[in-house]
């Protein structure tokens, strides 16, 4: 149990994750921050188990460095960089209680091509530490496997300078409940780029919680819900805590059947922090009568001289693009599908990694047949 | 916005000495109820007011409810834990009851209203505004009841409307805002003292502009006002609201609650300018002002459309919202928010649509300057019958200084697949180039940061009535003097 806080993790610090996680409970929808994704609802009485999820590397390429977190002694780039504070509940309770988990690094200016792929399985809780260093590059390819209910506390560094694509994509998994908060610390120069596309859960969520700590920092961010029934959140929080810094989201939900699109997006400028450009944009598209979508995009800005902009809109499809599509002799169904494929596309679009969106494509397209 | 106005204002304030132009205190002799928040208070101030027995349990219900709550913490406003046993809920001029006619009313009132810049006379001569002036909480002088009277309008304190027109009141008090709603508008449940009601009959266009210039007097009272306004099948009404209050140190609560109800085909507009003490350069003082303002479009095709400017406060908690109950009915919020010095304001609204073809419009302008923090936050949300809802948000926000912050929340949930909703916020500051081009034609700096901000506004001061348009220019002038350079 307490192989975690043999190595990286002191007592003090894991008592301390524990103390919050006792003091503030599993988060329910009187939560703010989790109104639309009661987590305490869907876990019930059985709550937070302590037991310990897995991860499984499918894809090491040559030159990373690994180092499993369950090992006593853990080098600097680890101790550095591993269980960094966050006040995040969910976070604290991987902290508490998760003792697997996985470090690995790209050495200082090694540019990779080949895919790290890493899953994360197996129901309970888990931590992952990634370090990118100065001039580095990587293209990281995430996937998720069924769990009644895992939770997943993932910290990214990238040094300066440093390249990151991180792609996730998320099958339909009906009564999985998921839980991942990935916090990212973005140095002077680097460039991190998140892809999520999810199909839903039970309750998935996916938290993103990115700092822009250094001169010339920037985050792209974008995602694909596509839900027939089931839930996906994914939840943003995008800080410029120096000038010069520039953050984008693009992200497109459509909710079918019962499902339930959620998207939070804080954008926090801090004081002083001259020059930070940010955009914001959140679509959502309703199929069904008891479909929902939630979208709450935030911005909290202490400096003047900054450009940020969001943009939110929910709807359904364009009844005149419609029309036209089916004045040409394309059958309904396959005009909504064309609509839609064209509304998620420029999400998708954003994917780098050629594989990935490949990927992501053809996931999709499959279960828009099912869809519309 | 002409510069002429501006200078007038100018010299008046300058003339008082100060920048607060309201800031005076009219020496009247007041009547007290003693210190402090009970059930005896409750009844006191029930039984001053001459209550029939099914008000005052009424507001004892609220009052057993209030004591159960916790104050909310979740807006962006920050502030000394509120001593709630250490104020007084009744203060009342000692110069009651109503009079007949101006003349009849203590010349110091009037003097008062003078300095304000609302001369009661003037009023009457301009015509088409009635005022219904509140002196901290006793109306005391109540014009135009003649013309009012024959449209069938009833224009008078709640008070009297209790007293005079017990249905109607017991049939619409509490159902836009219940008793339980939240803290503040619990805690005025239980201690309003006094307030407006409106009630316009079936088909009948009110045939002015009805106004009520609330202010607060005498020291260490909250005012707890209570609007209710009602508009029958297929009238309208348009109701103007304006505040100022005495500059003093303490810092003053004041928790109203406005009801709205509009049924079948009429339409009510709300127009607020605000502009209560703020507290001074040093975030010393100032007007705490959580105020709950709630329309109800219960009938179908009806209209309510709040249109607010918010320059004064240490405090603003406030979201006049709308809940859009009846088909076709159209929601409409139009604000600006100025927030300068040590000032905070969390404001913005709720857009609850419920009924098939449902529209609403929020057009929301802050402005931060000093080390003021100004937030929006709102919530638009459609239910799942609310068919072919409509909705279009737009939140710009203007950063003077970088010692300000200006923040957005809003919340967006549809439930109906045929509702669409579009929100957009911006946020900017003060183009240089702007700012150069008139200071290049020689107009001062203060003069040239209100021109801009004017323009930044402009698109909800077209929707205030002509008088209070002219005062609302004035004041966004007033209140960002020195916020540049």
């Amino acid at each position: 149990m307490t192989a975690l806080s043999a190595i990286a993790l002191s007592e003090d610090r894991r008592a301390r994750a524990a103390a919050l996680v006792q003091d503030r409970g599993l988060p329910h929808r009187r939560i703010e921050e989790w109104k639309y994704s009661d987590l305490r609802a869907v876990l019930g009485e059985a709550g937070l188990s302590a037991v310990v999820a897995q991860y499984l590397i499918r894809n090491l390429p040559h030159g990373m460095d690994v180092w499993d977190l369950s090992r006593p002694d853990a080098p600097a780039w680890v101790t550095d960089n591993f269980a960094r504070e966050t006040g995040n509940t969910m976070n604290a309770a991987s902290l508490a209680v998760a003792d697997a988990g996985i470090a690995l690094r790209v050495p200082a200016g090694m540019a990779i091509d080949d895919p790290l792929k890493l899953d994360f399985t197996g129901a309970g809780h888990v931590r992952a530490l990634l370090v990118v260093e100065a001039g580095a590059s990587l293209n990281l390819v995430e996937g998720v496997v069924a769990a009644d209910f895992r939770n997943v506390g993932f910290e990214i560094a990238l040094g300066e300078g440093a390249r990151l694509e991180h792609v996730r994509i998320c099958p339909a998994l009906d009564g999985a409940v998921l839980v991942e908060e990935a916090a990212v610390r973005i140095a002077a120069g680097a460039t991190y780029r998140g892809h999520f596309t999810g199909f839903g859960a039970r309750l998935s969520r996916m938290e993103l919680e990115i700092a822009l700590e250094g001169t010339g920092a920037q985050a792209h961010l974008s995602g694909v819900a596509l839900l027939d029934g089931r839930h996906s959140d994914i939840t943003t929080h995008v800080s410029h805590l120096v000038g010069d810094t520039h953050s984008s989201q693009l992200f497109k939900h459509v909710a079918a059947g019962k499902g339930r699109a959620v998207y939070q997006g804080k954008v926090t400028v801090a004081k002083g922090a001259n020059g930070a450009d940010s955009s914001q944009t959140a679509k959502a598209l309703l199929l069904g009568d008891a479909a929902e979508a939630d979208l709450k995009p935030e911005l909290e800005i202490f400096a003047d001289d900054v450009k940020c902009a969001h943009g939110a809109a929910v709807g359904d499809l364009d009844a005149e693009s419609l029309f036209y599509l089916r004045a040409r002799g394309i059958p309904e169904a396959q005009a909504r599908r064309m609509l839609l494929q064209a509304f998620l596309e420029d999400a998708v679009a954003e994917v780098g990694h050629a594989e990935s969106r490949e990927m992501a494509r053809t996931e999709l397209l499959a279960a828009l047949e099912k869809v519309a | 916005m002409s510069s002429a106005a501006q200078k007038e204002t100018r010299k008046a304030v300058a003339e008082l000495g100060d920048k607060y132009k309201y800031g005076f205190v009219t020496d009247i002799e007041m009547e007290r109820a003693p210190k402090g928040l009970s059930e005896d208070t409750v009844r006191y101030i029930s039984a001053k007011k001459g209550e029939p027995e099914w008000m005052l349990e009424w507001r004892l219900a609220a009052f057993r409810r209030w004591v159960q709550m916790k104050e909310p913490d979740w807006a962006r406003v920050h502030y000394p834990k509120i001593d709630y046993q250490n104020a007084y809920y009744y203060a009342a001029p000692k110069s009651t009851p109503l009079k007949q006619s101006l003349d009849e009313v203590d010349p110091k009132l009037l003097e008062t209203y003078n300095k304000l810049g609302i001369p009661l006379h003037e009023q009457m001569a301009l015509a088409g505004v009635a005022v219904d002036a509140v002196f901290d909480s006793v109306s005391v002088a109540t014009t135009f009841k003649e013309k009012l009277n024959q449209a069938g309008v009833i224009f008078c304190p709640i008070s009297e409307a209790i007293r005079d027109y017990p249905d109607l009141v017991k049939k619409y008090l509490g159902t836009v805002v219940p008793v339980t709603d939240n803290f503040f508008a619990t805690l005025n449940s239980a201690v309003f003292s006094d307030g407006t009601f409106v009630y316009v009959p079936k088909g009948v266009r009110c045939p002015m502009e009805l106004s009520t210039y609330f202010r607060i007097n005498a020291s260490e009272t909250g005012q707890f006002e209570r609007t209710l306004i009602v508009a029958d099948e297929g009238s309208y009404v348009s109701y103007l609201e304006g505040c100022t209050a005495p500059k003093r140190d303490e810092n003053q609560l004041h928790a109203a609650v406005v009801e709205l109800v509009a049924l079948d085909d009429a339409e009510i507009k709300y127009s607020t300018v605000q502009n209560w003490y703020p507290g001074d350069e040093d975030g010393k003082g100032g007007i705490y002002n959580f105020v709950t303002k709630r329309g109800d479009c219960r009938g179908r095709k009806s209209k309510i459309s709040w249109t607010q400017v918010e320059t004064g406060s240490a405090i603003t908690w406030k979201y006049p919202s709308c809940i859009l109950r009846g088909d076709d009915s159209v929601g409409e919020f139009y604000s600006i928010a100025i927030a300068n010095h040590f000032q905070q304001a969390d404001t913005g609204t709720k857009m609850i649509h419920l009924g098939r073809n449902t529209k609403s419009r929020i057009i929301s302008k802050g402005i931060s300057a000093g080390k003021a923090q100004n937030t929006y936050r709102g919530l638009v949300s459609v239910y799942g019958k609310a068919q072919n809802a409509r909705n279009y948000t737009q939140c710009d926000s203007l950063l003077i200084g970088g010692e300000c912050g200006a923040h957005t929340v809003p919340y967006i949930e549809s439930r109906n697949p045929s509702a669409r909703i579009e929100h957009e916020a911006t946020t900017s500051k003060i183009a240089e180039d702007q700012l150069f081009y008139c200071l290049q034609r020689g107009i001062p700096q203060d003069e040239a940061v209100s021109l801009i901000v004017n323009g930044f506004c402009k698109e909800v001061l077209q929707q205030l009535p002509m008088e209070f348009a002219v005062e609302a220019q004035k004041l966004v002038g007033i209140s960002l003097e020195g916020s540049v350079g």
